[in-house]
């Protein structure tokens, strides 16, 4: 009865998991479903560009459909510097940038940073830390690449090695600032404290080490618990740099950064894989 | 003094509008451009009652949009914006045959306004509903075969894995 132009504008007013579902009911749904005009609405703008840049799709596609499978499925793109990726059911995009894609200095010297390929990692190359007294990690991104009016997270994907130490000091400082100025901060540990080690240093050090760790301000998010690296579903952990939101129209330069510089001491055995920016979902 | 248009639906009824509520229909538009509307612009597809909600989506734009380029207005949604879009919000609670009608008139007479604002209301009832749901919701005849469902099923899964 409706024709399927109409059904076409209706179900692009919903989202792509709805129109996966919906294509079984009825013919004219499926036919709507598949059409070229839904999907052009749920392609990034730059999609054209994006597989172009990719370094392993060179398959040529017959729908806008199509297209959009390709995205869900991770892109590595920019010299396998950055994995792209559309979530299948809600249309929206995150990226992961490499180590190689942000800034961790004097990475480039084999004394502080060895670069190797890790296993889980998704990158020929991830950081790990031999030594420093100074650990400081930023990535940055443009908001125009990701989904518009949609809340990001960013988060620092990291392993922990056997042989590390210093990494449980002091807590590590995280934030996250766009354009207008707007900044998060927060704090987190870079390793999960071992409670009986911690009781231990109690014992023989008093409570000089948490004095040390209050040095290191806690603005604004303190609830009192002590922020730790949290598991991911790919052998890997993470750690909240913080958040922020992009606008329809708006493209500006958000910098996530992470810096562990106040506890002087010497650290090492931490592994950077990236940053991944990814939305926030709304439980 | 502006011009009148007159517009019939389907079962005979004669509308007298202003032109320029008229031109906020694409198809119209043309008409009115092209000349040929001397005597009233027959609308075989749209009846009286649907016809009367599209005019006063018409009229009520044509005004709004009156005011905001005479009045100064902020970017940042002014409380004409909001009021209009509480004018839609309400406009649209209408019983789903007449909404589902309006669809079709606003396809066909060309008012993308109304198309979107629409098709949007339907897409809400929508969100989040299993096949069967929506069926039931829009009295939609299922016209798959089991063999063709399963095969619709088959080729999306992929999505829900």
């Amino acid at each position: 009865m409706v024709p399927e132009a109409c059904v076409a504008n209706i179900i692009s007013f919903t989202s792509p998991a709805d129109i996966f579902s919906s294509s079984a009911v009825s013919s004219v749904f499926r036919l709507a479903g598949d059409s070229d005009f839904v999907w052009e609405k749920f392609l990034p703008s730059e999609y054209r560009s994006l597989i172009s840049r990719s370094t392993d799709r060179h398959q040529s596609f017959s729908s806008k459909k199509e297209i959009y499978k390709c995205l869900c499925s991770s892109l590595l793109i920019d010299n396998a510097r950055k994995l792209f990726k559309i979530n299948k059911l809600s249309g929206k995009i995150s990226y992961i940038l490499s180590a190689r894609d942000i800034s961790i200095p004097s990475s480039d010297q084999a004394s502080y940073w060895s670069w190797s390929k890790v296993s889980n990692s998704r990158f020929s190359e991830s950081a790990e830390l031999i030594t420093t007294d100074r650990l400081e990690i930023s990535g940055k991104i443009q908001t125009g690449v990701l989904s518009p009016n949609t809340r990001y997270g960013a988060y620092l994907i990291i392993k922990v090695t056997k042989r590390a130490y210093g990494l449980d000091l002091v807590p590590a400082e995280t934030w996250v600032n766009t354009r207008n100025g707007h900044i998060v901060r927060n704090t987190a540990y870079l390793c999960c404290l071992d409670e009986k080690k911690q009781q231990m240093k109690r014992l023989l050090y008093g409570n000089r080490e948490e004095r040390m760790a209050m040095t290191v301000e806690v603005v604004g998010g303190g609830d009192g618990k002590r922020r730790e690296p949290k598991s991911r579903d790919d052998g890997w952990m993470e750690i909240e740099l913080g958040e922020f939101e992009t606008r329809e129209g708006e493209d500006h330069e958000v910098n996530m950064s992470l810096s562990e510089v106040k506890g002087y001491q010497l650290k090492g055995g931490i592994v950077i894989d990236g940053i991944e920016v990814r939305p926030i979902s709304l439980s | 003094m502006s011009k009148k248009i007159i517009l019939i639906s389907s079962d005979g009824q004669s509308f007298e509008v202003d032109e320029a509520v008229a031109r906020e229909c694409g198809t119209i538009k043309n008409a009115i451009e092209d000349k040929c509307t001397d005597n009233g612009i027959p609308l075989a597809n749209v009846t009286s009652a649907t016809l009367a909600k599209v005019i006063e989506y018409c009229k009520k734009h044509v005004e709004a949009a009156a005011k905001a380029s005479a009045g100064d207005k902020d970017i940042y949604g002014s409380n004409e914006d909001i009021e209009l879009k509480t004018w839609d919000d309400d406009f649209v609670k209408v019983d789903q045959p007449l909404l589902f009608d309006i669809i079709l008139a606003a396809n066909y007479l060309d008012v993308p306004g109304l198309l979107d604002l629409t098709c949007q209301t339907v897409a809400d009832m929508m969100r989040g509903k299993t096949p069967d749901e929506i069926r039931t919701i829009f009295h939609i005849k299922k016209d798959y075969t089991p063999e063709e469902e399963a095969a619709v099923r088959e080729e999306n899964a992929w999505a829900f894995m």
